[in-house]
């Protein structure tokens, strides 16, 4: 396509192509940052399991449990299913179908919607509390920044189905769709890592820890 | 050095409608706004969060509000209040949420949060521009200086004052943290903050940053950022030094979650800045400028913002987890429920090192800059400047545990990471060994910015070789929490970072003011501080090596003349800074006005106008030769020279 028949950008004035460039590579740096993040917490998970200070990584006996792991795996899923949505909608705009885009992404919208609340459920019921011990607490926090995550991705395919509907994302300017799509995959990636880890790391493996007493002052 | 092509007509542009005027909500907003708006909903979140602990807790006693748990529960949420107040205040949401309704900003409302004819306004509001944005984290930087140079004189006094106690031992730990992680803060957007945001897009030949709002939007978060911080000498202040180490900041008193809260945000400030100036540096150079032809200033920042972008998440979710353990009762770091406070220092180190090169990458790359235009010839071996700047951004990834030498965290780690520690003086020497080939046989004009490449190698040099030492595990040993290191991280970061950054804003000053910095008062306030800076902190290697530990107010009287050094040397440099402070004033207010290129440099920041216009270039610039190219013939010269040549040749033929 020739720049001349190319749309260009209102504000700057720029061909959108030379825009959606520049904000994928945006979009690229924001997932490494992000990235970042997840391994912290995840290495933090790892790291307490691997260690079992004083023999307080699994939650005290009698009082508590280890979570369920089937509702990570279906929050999982349903992430997995809205990306894979979000991928299809945009491809089908690039067809010049709209129509899919603004189905796709109100499907995707709705089922991270049921994520999230799922989510929440989740946390609420936990058969722990925060103070419970490492494991209770990095599971916690696994589960907490996925729930902030599913909040955030529920803005932006809502913002893709809004702005489809409104004409601002067309067949020759749908960059949007693709970075919201570029960032589901992230936060699909994030999930599984965590869905794995609560699920494969549960019993640690260091049974003899030494025990350093309670530390009160 | 360029010629001209115009990319776009922007009247042919289809525009989105203009609902109301341009700029819309953000027409109200400003910094009055955000103030107001962050203190109403602070107090709004405090009392609903007091009244919902209260219900949950007990049903309304006013007793469990003193207890710890539902205390920060409330000042958190405090702060949570006064940040989304803030943001909201100044009109951060503006742009999302028309955003998600399907809304496009049209060219006049870009105009408008581009600040453009709105005189001083701007620096208030919400301003797009990198420019404005630039001139606002200049402000910011010296107003944490100005605090954190503050304590630091409140600091020296307690300690040369061996005779008495001026404060209480809280309150100095107090001063002791919060002077750190200001100076810190400080330290690390004094280059990246003003010079990257005002300077790099001219530099790379750009109208803007890549993504303007999100510029916008990083220097206000970090407005936001500082009163939670700044708050906690109110609340029982930062006792445990800037690392705030577990599980000592667990036990702190409630002061603690502002500094958390202020790191989270300050993150997010960080991490959105170095996407922008990554991507603007990648994407939006001008056409022409290959890489072999980008500023050596330019590499500098985007190494700085590499790191930045990829640690500074560990250091954000480490204060996360602490305010986690704080408030939720979890046990990230608390050993007696299964927590490591081992886990809290790996989070923090892996950012807590790779900030040294945060704050020195820019400050060196802008003396490497500027050292070309002051002494009229090229760049000595660019390539190894350039291998300089990204071996420091990659070793930077592996040397996080010489901080842990003395914690006993897995011991068999300490040689690698001493041999990784010690690997990384090599890069760094690339980069002293640059700025001395520049100036080898080079004829210098005095100027302040060169006094400041002196200052940087002298004082850069003492930081090294002492920083050698301590990343070796035996010496570590005895130096390790001594006043050595004290010392030896004030010549790296004061010493390098900061007296580089002096010059290099003294060297765009006229670029980003229009004016002339005034040399005369710049230069007596610079090698005032310089010397007061080499008495106080030589004094300070004095007392290390006699064996005084970091962070006591009392001391052996072995130790009292060390300090008394140190103390008059730290008020000289106090009154170095309050002159060089005043130079800048003076030069602002009404300083003589400066030309577009006022010390004939070749880089694209140079080459327009004075003030710089609305859209930086009124066309955008093509390049076609190197940014150091002085004393060296131009090729298309020489070229035409070739062409004239040849023509007489032949005519002489011709007539022959």
């Amino acid at each position: 396509m020739s720049a001349a028949a190319e749309s260009l950008s209102p504000t700057t004035g720029e061909t959108v192509t030379v825009i959606e460039r520049r904000n994928r590579m945006g979009m690229w740096l924001i997932i490494v940052s992000c990235s970042t993040g997840t391994v912290a917490l995840l290495v933090a998970y790892a790291y307490l399991w691997s260690l079992n200070v004083n023999s307080a990584w699994a939650p005290p006996a009698g009082t508590a449990n280890w979570a369920p792991v089937w509702p990570f795996w279906v929050i999982f899923t349903g992430m997995f299913v809205a990306t894979l949505l979000l991928w299809r909608g945009q491809q089908l705009i690039a067809r010049g179908n709209s129509r899919a885009l603004v189905r796709d992404s109100a499907l995707a919208s709705l089922i991270l919607l049921l994520c999230f609340v799922g989510q929440v459920v989740q946390i609420a019921t936990f058969p722990f509390g925060p103070q419970d011990g490492a494991y209770a607490s990095s599971t916690l926090w696994l589960a907490t920044a996925n729930c902030i995550w599913l909040f955030m991705a529920l803005f932006l395919t809502g913002a893709v189905m809004n702005r489809t509907r409104a004409g601002r994302i067309t067949p020759e300017s749908r960059g949007h769709a693709r970075l919201v799509a570029m960032f589901l995959t992230y936060l699909c990636v994030a999930a599984f890592l965590g869905s794995v880890f609560t699920t494969v790391m549960q019993e640690s493996p260091n049974t003899g820890s030494p025990v350093f007493g309670t530390f009160k002052e | 050095m360029s010629t001209a092509v115009a990319i776009f007509e922007q009247k042919h542009v289809p525009q989105p409608r203009q609902v109301g005027k341009p700029g819309g909500f953000l027409r109200r907003t400003n910094a009055v706004t955000a103030l107001v708006s962050g203190v109403v909903l602070a107090a709004i979140f405090y009392v609903a969060t007091g009244a919902i602990v209260n219900a949950v807790t007990g049903g309304g006693q006013q007793d469990d509000l003193s207890l710890p748990e539902g205390l920060q529960v409330q000042i958190t949420m405090m702060y949570v209040g006064w940040i989304l107040g803030f943001m909201g205040g100044i009109g951060a949401f503006a742009g999302p949420i028309r955003w998600f309704l399907g809304h496009d900003l049209t060219y006049a409302d870009a105009e408008y949060m581009a600040g453009k004819d709105m005189g001083r306004k701007k620096f208030w509001k919400y301003t797009t521009d990198h420019k404005v944005v630039g001139i606002q984290y200049l402000v910011v930087m010296l107003v944490l200086f100005g605090f954190g140079g503050l304590l630091a004189m409140l600091i020296r006094t307690e300690l040369g004052i061996t005779w008495a106690e001026v404060f209480n031992p809280n309150f100095y730990n107090s001063l002791i943290g919060t002077h750190g992680i200001v100076m810190i803060i400080a330290m690390i957007i004094a280059v990246s903050g003003p010079l990257g945001n005002f300077i790099v897009p001219l530099m790379c030949g750009a109208r803007d940053m890549a993504f303007p709002r999100l510029n916008a939007l990083s220097i206000w978060l970090l407005v936001a950022a500082v009163p939670p911080l700044v708050s906690n000498l109110l609340m029982g202040g930062i006792r445990d030094g800037w690392t705030v180490y577990q599980p000592l900041a667990d036990q702190a008193p409630v002061g603690m979650i502002g500094y958390q809260i202020c790191i989270i945000v300050f993150a997010f400030s960080t991490g959105i800045a170095s996407v922008n100036l990554i991507t603007t540096i990648v994407a939006m150079r001008a056409r022409g400028m290959t890489w072999s032809r980008v500023p050596i200033f330019v590499y500098g920042v985007m190494g700085s913002a590499i790191m930045g972008l990829v640690w500074f998440p560990m250091y954000q979710y480490s204060q996360i987890l602490a305010l986690s353990d704080r408030v939720l009762q979890t046990s990230f770091f608390t050993p007696a429920t299964g927590g490591s406070v081992w886990l809290y220092e790996n989070l923090f180190w892996l950012l807590g090192h790779p900030e040294v090169y945060v704050i020195v990458l820019p400050a060196t790359a802008a003396l490497l800059e500027l050292m070309p235009v002051f002494l009229r010839k090229p760049l000595f071996s660019f390539k190894l400047a350039i291998a300089g700047i990204f071996g420091i951004v990659g070793l930077s990834a592996v040397v996080w545990v010489h901080h842990m030498y003395m914690t006993g965290w897995a011991p068999q780690s300490n040689y690698p990471f001493m041999l990784s520690t010690e690997l990384i003086s090599i890069p760094f020497s690339f980069l002293l060994l640059v700025m001395l080939g520049t100036m080898w046989r080079g004829k210098p004009w005095a100027r302040l910015p060169m006094m400041a490449v002196y200052a940087v190698i002298w004082n850069k040099v003492i930081g090294g070789i002492t920083g050698v030492y301590l990343s070796d595990t035996p010496v570590d040993q005895y130096m390790h929490g001594s006043m050595f290191v004290v010392a030896h991280f004030h010549f790296m970061l004061m010493g390098a970072g900061l007296f580089g950054a002096m010059g290099a804003i003294a060297y765009w000053f006229p670029k980003m003011t229009s004016r002339y910095f005034d040399e005369r008062y710049g230069k007596i306030g610079f090698w005032i501080a310089f010397a007061g800076f080499q008495v106080t902190f030589f004094a300070m290697f004095v007392a290390g090596l006699q064996g005084m530990p970091r962070r006591v107010l009392q001391f052996d009287n072995a130790f009292n003349v060390a300090n008394w050094v140190s103390t008059i040397g730290a008020y000289v440099i106090g009154i170095g800074m309050l002159v060089f402070l005043y130079a800048l004033v003076i030069s602002w207010r009404s300083g003589e006005l400066a030309p577009g290129n006022p010390f004939g440099a070749h880089t694209l920041e140079a080459q327009t106008e004075t003030p710089v216009p609305h859209e930086n270039f009124p066309v955008l610039p093509v390049v076609t030769s190197d940014p150091y190219d002085f004393g060296v013939p131009d090729p298309y010269e020489l070229e035409d020279e070739e062409l004239i040549r040849e023509a007489e040749g032949a005519s002489k033929v011709g007539a022959s």
